[in-house]
């Protein structure tokens, strides 16, 4: 269940938070050292504190800072010589204990982390791509969401001191939570990227351990500080460690099956995965079930949340069930009937596969000896009883008959009837339908509405020089001979303007120096031939497939530039009826 | 996972049509952030009432590609008898195995992940020389395909010249 009512939040930028912080901090610092530059200080704030001391009834968290700052306070009274060290301890343990100045404090504190994240964000990945960065918020605002009913729904916390002191954890497993969830994006993108980038993939891994070990470090902190609170305590908080460790596990996981070639959807990665997701789902929903039961409230906000993640769980945790189910009828038919190809057939048959269009170590073969990945036929079967590529039917062939049981026949095995096991579940039943329906946008029937009428011819009396001069203000880098020949064939500085933002006029000079002189060209007359063999020329030399996606995008602009270019001068060539155009709208006639 | 395999199959016919690009037809990926999204550009066939336009179009490819196939859509205006009124495009290479609104077809011409964008394209520019009047995406368009071919040949010619940013003969 995203959350993203929050998304539009206006959050201030990095620079100017930090900035603020820092501005924040100095004075509060400023005012603790004068403060504290009184000999006295100590006397008028313990007297304070005392008052307020029999106020405050302590809760575990309390109990923890307590101690700490009772022994600073209790030290000696100083002398005038006081050093460094000792001054900036009293300074800490007064601003501790002033309210505005411990909120500057911890502003800093969230400061320096969100400092921390975005270098560790430019360092490893660089900039975000669109879907990561989306996919990070979303994450973020869930967690916060979640994290918040926790705190207030299901520990009911009610103490200044305790609420820090969550938050503070909260915060920790958050930002490593965001960090592996980057990690994850990150390296689905780079196993899709057709080059391979060694130091990228370095990066994140390292990272990755990094995340380890913190999961770990926090691990230990659960067991030091979250043990003495209670099991329950102590098992929330592993609970999030776990979770943290598994997740960062699992695409390491998936590094090491990459590494080693590993099948796609072959047995070896078909088990690991199957055990990570197994993990992580069972984790989260005792941790979840563990919160309903503890916060031990009929019907509250939070319950009703934590019910509804808790079914969303379930859901989960029974359709990959279901699909478990699937694939073991599945491959147990697959080995029946085809046998896997001998290495022999494999080696002589040179193609790649023909559905992932990869080399094949291995292969299944099919009656029809046409060989495929056994993972790629496994999901092609799952689709359609059918060889792909000759078509002939696969449940023709007498006994293949099993390969339709396990596709229709578990789906009523999954009606989930929740009141069975607790009177509050709701019912439900799980349909796993493969295909996601993919719509088109709805940009597109915008698009295809934009100016379909003919546009009137442009008035007589406007002058071309003028049409000239308008278009050229707008696209001050348009050589201007390339914007007269245009404009002589549209009449329209809109229809021109049109042709330039669709890339029907070939780019500028500065984008491409190697083609300087095609953009002259029309100049020369519409029907000048070595416009189009330059183009074709350019075309062979530019065919290399780059490999950053910056630069395919920009190639492909081009290329797509040039075909229009092109079909533009080739069809001016062949039916030159707009050309003379302008001179019979000259006043002459 | 899924999504994974999709793109590293994506990529690898991303690369080919660069590569290796069969003539007057351009695709991939417009941004590489959405790898599922692409844009053709196809230049209608020599010799027919297409001849010349370069026809932009939308392939939206779903997750399990090339399992199922993608979708496509024209983002110019067009008038064929296989395209519907917004653009979308009818023809058999683009139906999944499973579905069959016309009834007709035999599952040999249908999607199958031995099909590739390639092949696609050189369909859809096979059916704007010779539409496929049996389905009827666009009834008007398929009418006057068979019975007013003349005029049939003045919508075509103004669609090319449009697609080409030229003005509307007079
Ligand atoms: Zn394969
Ligand atoms: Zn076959």
């Amino acid at each position: 269940m995203p959350v993203t009512l929050l998304d539009r939040l206006p959050l201030p930028n990095l620079k100017v938070y930090s900035a603020g912080s820092v501005l924040l901090l100095s004075v509060a610092m400023y005012y603790a050292v004068n403060v504290t530059s009184d000999p006295n200080w100590k006397a008028n704030t313990t007297l304070q504190k005392q008052e307020t001391a029999s106020g405050i009834v302590e809760g575990e968290a309390a109990k923890m800072v307590q101690p700490a700052v009772t022994a600073v306070i209790a030290e000696p009274p100083m002398t005038d010589t006081k050093n460094f060290s000792d001054q900036f301890l009293e300074v800490m343990t007064f601003m501790m204990q002033e309210p505005l100045c411990m909120w500057t404090l911890i502003n800093m504190a969230y400061c320096s982390l969100a400092l921390f994240g975005f270098f560790i964000q430019k360092v490893v990945f660089g900039r975000l791509r669109v879907s990561e960065a989306q996919r990070v918020k979303d994450k973020f605002w869930n967690y916060l969401f979640y994290k918040f009913i926790f705190v207030f729904g299901v520990l009911n916390v009610q103490y200044m001191d305790e609420v820090l002191l969550w938050c503070s954890w909260f915060t920790l497993v958050g930002f490593l939570h965001l960090l592996g969830q980057l990690c994850k994006d990150r390296f689905d993108y780079l196993a899709s990227s057709p080059t391979s980038a060694r130091w990228a993939n370095t990066r994140v891994l390292c990272l990755l351990m990094g995340i380890l070990t913190a999961a770990s470090a926090l691990f230990m902190v659960a067991i030091v500080w979250g043990l003495p609170a209670g099991k329950d305590t102590f098992a929330f908080m592993a609970a999030e460690c776990l979770l943290l460790g598994v997740s960062a596990l699992h695409v390491l996981a998936r590094f090491t099956l990459r590494a080693h070639d590993a099948d796609a959807a072959g047995p070896a990665a078909y088990y690991t995965h199957l055990v990570f997701d197994a993990v992580s789902l069972v984790t989260e929903t005792i941790h979840v079930a563990h919160m309903v039961v503890y916060s031990n409230v009929v019907v509250s906000m939070a319950s009703l949340v934590l019910l509804m993640q808790l079914r969303h769980l379930l859901y989960a945790m029974l359709a990959r069930l279901r699909r478990h189910r699937l694939y073991t009828a599945l491959s147990s038919h697959m080995s029946r009937n085809y046998p896997m190809a001998s290495a022999e057939e494999v080696l002589k048959h040179e193609d790649n596969c023909a559905i992932c269009w990869e080399p094949m170590k291995e292969a299944r073969k099919l009656p029809c000896s046409h060989l495929f990945h056994n993972s790629c036929l496994c999901r092609w079967v799952q689709q359609d009883a059918s060889c792909p590529t000759c078509r002939r039917s696969l449940t023709a062939g007498g006994e293949a008959r099993p390969a339709e049981p396990p596709l229709t026949g578990p789906n009523h095995l999954f009606h989930f009837d929740g009141s069975r096991y607790v009177s509050w579940l709701p019912s439900f039943s799980v349909e796993v339908t493969r295909r996601a329906g993919v719509d088109l946008g709805p940009g597109l029937a915008a698009a295809t509405a934009t100016a379909a009428a003919a546009r009137p011819a442009p008035d007589a009396a406007a002058e071309s020089t003028a049409l000239v001069e308008q278009v050229q203000r707008l696209f001050p880098q348009y050589p201007r001979a390339l914007l007269v020949t245009d404009l002589a064939v549209t009449r329209s500085a809109h229809l021109t303007i049109d042709n330039i933002l669709e890339g029907r006029l070939p780019p500028p000079p500065p984008l491409r120096p190697a083609v300087a002189p095609a953009p002259a060209a029309p100049d020369a007359g519409a029907d000048s031939p070595p416009l189009s063999d330059e183009l074709d020329e350019d075309d062979s030399a530019e065919n290399a497939f780059s490999a950053t996606a910056a630069e395919r995008e920009a190639a492909l602009q081009r290329r797509k530039a040039e075909l229009r270019a092109a079909a533009r001068a080739r069809f001016l060539r062949r039916r030159p009826a707009p050309a003379p155009a302008p001179a019979e709208r000259s006043p002459r006639s | 996972m899924m999504a994974g395999s999709a793109l590293r199959r994506l990529m690898a016919e991303y690369k080919q049509l660069t590569v290796n690009p069969p003539e007057g037809i351009i695709a991939g990926p417009v941004n590489e952030e959405n790898f599922f999204e692409w844009e053709a550009l196809i230049t209608g066939p020599e010799g027919t009432c297409f001849e010349g336009g370069i026809f932009p179009a939308k392939l939206v490819f779903p997750p399990d590609y090339p399992l199922s196939p993608p979708k496509m859509q024209f983002i110019c205006e067009m008038f064929h008898p296989n395209i519907y009124a917004d653009g979308r495009v009818c023809i058999s290479i683009l139906h999944a195995p499973g579905d069959d609104p016309m009834g007709y077809e035999s599952s040999a011409e249908r999607w199958s992940p031995v099909q590739s964008v390639e092949k696609i394209l050189l369909s859809v520019v096979s059916m704007l020389a010779e539409p496929n009047d049996e389905s009827g995406a666009n009834v008007d368009a398929a009418k006057m395909w068979r019975e007013d071919r003349e005029q049939f040949n003045k919508i075509a010619e103004r669609l090319v010249r449009k697609t080409l940013g030229l003005p509307p003969p007079e």
